[in-house]
């Protein structure tokens, strides 16, 4: 049936067939997402709800699962504000510099051993530049805005995310240096090695448990680095103003879109890199997509879980949590793992 | 090796056509009847009574300066990262390899004990 | 057309538009984004030119890193454009002789290239070959002392920035988060065992 359908583009479109076919498979990659992104919005009020033991959204469709939806057309009818005195061209392409990374990390995600949109070499190295990107959305969304409380708020994340990135690059660093290569797909391939493989348990053999203060580390840093509760500097509903306070309509709604969509994407890159992607745990079931997906969504509850959790860092503790805990835990753990791959011991031949 | 990288360059296209479209089908379909109090910038109720732009605290600087720097170093540390399996189990440059990168690291990590023990990554 | 030319102009239009919008518009902060926008462009350049590595790096470390620090500056200082441009033209002659050898020395290194006076040493990856791979290997045996010498400089650099910004300790009742993390409850309470006492 692909087949069919490629060789009817290929008629219809003659030269650019590549270019339609590209953005046909990037469709298929961003409606699901954006779909996720939907109802991850609502799954978290879900959750969080039943965590408090309250009932979570239940009015809007069957079980409320209308709600994202009504949400996003509710936001679509209200007015876009351009406060007094602010930059209207930053003000208005601020909302893209976060949301644009998110997506276009996307292109290089495997989903299994042939499912890749692009399997390029660097595919880890070009994720982490992109999405270092994502920090201008918040620096000029803050300084566009012409008020005070969002310049603050737009200083104060940006900040904390560059903060973390430090943290994060070095735990990949070691991901990378058991791995012998920047490819994601390879990565995933390299878990699926190991005595414990072998013995019908891949679980053990990934990379979480080797690299366990990296697994933390890296989990505590998305965290920190999606601006997410217990982390979160940027917008604390009940006491502190954030970034996009004088954003509203649509061009909020790209802000929170973004937020989401980065959730959804470091879980995917916290089970790529760390739990096998699309490995399965034990060797009597056959691996798929499906684990992938399995892992993203642990992933997700994750944050929700501990949004649900725990109290609100102070700032001052954020910084010292990036600074002086987690970048010396990585660069010693960077030394001990090079020291455990230059022993006998040595797991990764 | 480029041909891989044309899905990439279409994307980016994509994600910001992608930023860009909401924020445009907003101001289009969306009300639009702008009042001198709805569009003054949130203060808490105050008039805004300077310019929000406002000199900053130094620190930010500082941790900007040596975010650069780490950044740096992680960009350093790939390269190195990437073959370092290679270079473990290669008999002949195995030490040469391992050692280099700890002096490289070991020369870092004294500039980090020097921020701490400055104070440069206190925040009070 | 082949398409790799058409990308090759797109992206170098955009970049020349971008440099020279970085020297032309007059809110430092638009300056600073079109400075984004060109490296941005120009890695897609160096892409083109299967530099992987140096490409990524070049956002990694001057998109994400370099232009934050830039921008932190220019929003967070008051600059004001009518005393800057006060000794335009008193400064002028400098900026001109500067640009001219800048000018003459970017001619020499493209020109003598495009006139084949050096020979290019150039050698073409393979198609699987990694880059970085390739990169790393280089780095780690002909260019030791270069790397180690860089790493020097980042020392430099980072001994300078934190000496630069020095302040005094500003008295202030913030607590060390440290102290607190570590706090002990049985340090705080203290749980008594009392009998309980009758009024007479």
């Amino acid at each position: 049936m692909v087949d069919a359908l490629q060789g009817l583009l290929q008629g219809l479109f003659g030269s650019l067939f590549p270019l339609v076919w590209t953005l046909l498979k990037i469709v298929l990659i961003i409606a699901p997402l954006l779909l996720a992104v939907a109802y991850l919005t609502f799954w978290e009020r879900k959750v969080i709800g039943w965590m408090q033991v309250r009932i979570g959204p239940n009015r809007v469709g069957p079980w409320g699962l209308i709600q994202p939806i009504a949400d996003g057309l509710k936001l679509l009818l209200k007015e876009v504000v351009i406060p007094t005195g602010s930059d209207k061209a930053v003000f208005l392409i601020a909302p893209m510099f976060a949301f644009a990374p998110a997506l276009a990390a996307w292109a290089v995600i495997p989903f299994n051993d042939t499912l890749v949109l692009a399997n390029v070499n660097a595919s880890l190295l070009y994720i982490m530049s992109i999405t270092s990107i994502g920090v201008y959305g918040i620096i000029l969304s803050g300084w566009a805005s012409n008020s005070k409380y969002a310049f603050l708020g737009g200083m104060r994340s940006a900040a904390q995310m560059i903060s973390y990135e430090v943290a994060m690059g070095l735990a990949l660093v070691v991901v990378l240096m058991v791995s012998n290569s920047l490819n994601l797909g390879d990565i995933v391939q390299g878990q699926g090695q190991g005595y414990f493989a072998d013995k019908g348990l891949g679980i053990l053999s990934w990379n979480w448990l080797p690299l366990l203060p990296m697994f933390v580390v890296y989990l505590v840093s998305i965290v920190a680095e999606t601006n997410r509760a217990p982390f979160d500097m940027a917008e604390g509903e009940s006491e502190i103003v954030g970034f996009h306070v004088e954003y509203s309509g649509m061009a909020f709604a790209v802000f929170f879109l973004a937020e989401y969509a980065n959730m959804i994407l470091v879980s995917t890159l916290a089970s790529v890199l760390f739990l096998g992607g699309w490995l399965s745990p034990v060797g009597f079931l056959p691996d798929g997509i499906l684990w992938l997906f399995v892992k993203i969504s642990a992933v997700l509850f994750f944050f929700l879980w501990i949004r649900a959790t725990f109290p609100r860092y102070r700032y001052d503790q954020i910084m010292r949590l990036g600074w002086k805990v987690f970048i010396p835990l990585c660069l010693i753990w960077l030394v001990v793992v090079g020291c455990w791959m230059m022993s006998p011991l040595n797991i990764w031949k | 090796m480029l041909e891989s990288y044309f899905p990439v360059f279409v994307f980016i296209l994509v994600g910001i056509a992608f930023g860009f479209a909401p924020v445009l089908t907003g101001l289009i379909v969306a009300p639009h009847r702008p009042d001198s109090e709805k569009l003054s910038p949130y203060e808490c109720g105050f008039e805004a009574f300077e310019d929000a732009r406002m000199k900053f605290d130094v620190r930010y600087y500082l941790i900007a300066i040596i975010f650069i720097l780490f950044d740096l170093e992680v960009a350093f540390l790939l390269p190195w990262a990437t073959i370092f399996k290679e270079i473990a189990n290669t008999d002949s440059v195995r030490w040469f390899g391992f050692i280099e990168m700890m002096v490289f690291i070991a020369i870092l990590v004294v500039g980090y004990l020097y921020a701490w023990a400055k104070g440069a990554l206190d925040w009070e | 057309m082949e398409f790799k030319t058409f990308v090759f102009y797109f992206l170098s239009a955009i970049l020349v538009f971008a440099a020279l919008r970085v020297i032309t518009s007059r809110n430092p902060v638009h300056a600073a984004l079109f400075l984004v926008l060109a490296f941005f462009t120009a890695s897609g350049v160096w892409l083109l030119l299967q530099a992987e590595f140096l490409a990524m790096a070049l956002v990694l470390v001057y998109v994400g890193a370099v232009m934050v620090l830039f921008l932190f500056v220019v929003m967070m200082l008051d600059i004001n454009l009518d005393r800057l441009r006060e000794g335009f033209w008193g400064y002028l002659p400098m900026g001109a002789i500067i640009a001219l050898l800048m000018v003459g020395e970017m001619g020499l290194v493209l020109g003598g290239n495009y006139l084949g006076l050096f020979e290019s040493s150039v050698r073409q990856a393979g198609a699987d070959e990694s880059n970085v791979q390739a990169i790393g290997r280089l780095m780690f045996t002909e260019y030791v002392y270069p790397f180690e010498l860089a790493s020097v400089i980042l020392l430099v650099g980072i001994v300078a920035a934190v000496a630069l910004t020095q302040r005094e300790k500003r008295k202030n009742k913030s607590v060390n988060p440290s102290q607190q993390v570590f706090v002990k409850a049985r340090d705080r309470v203290r749980v008594l065992q009392m009998p309980a006492e009758k009024r007479d």
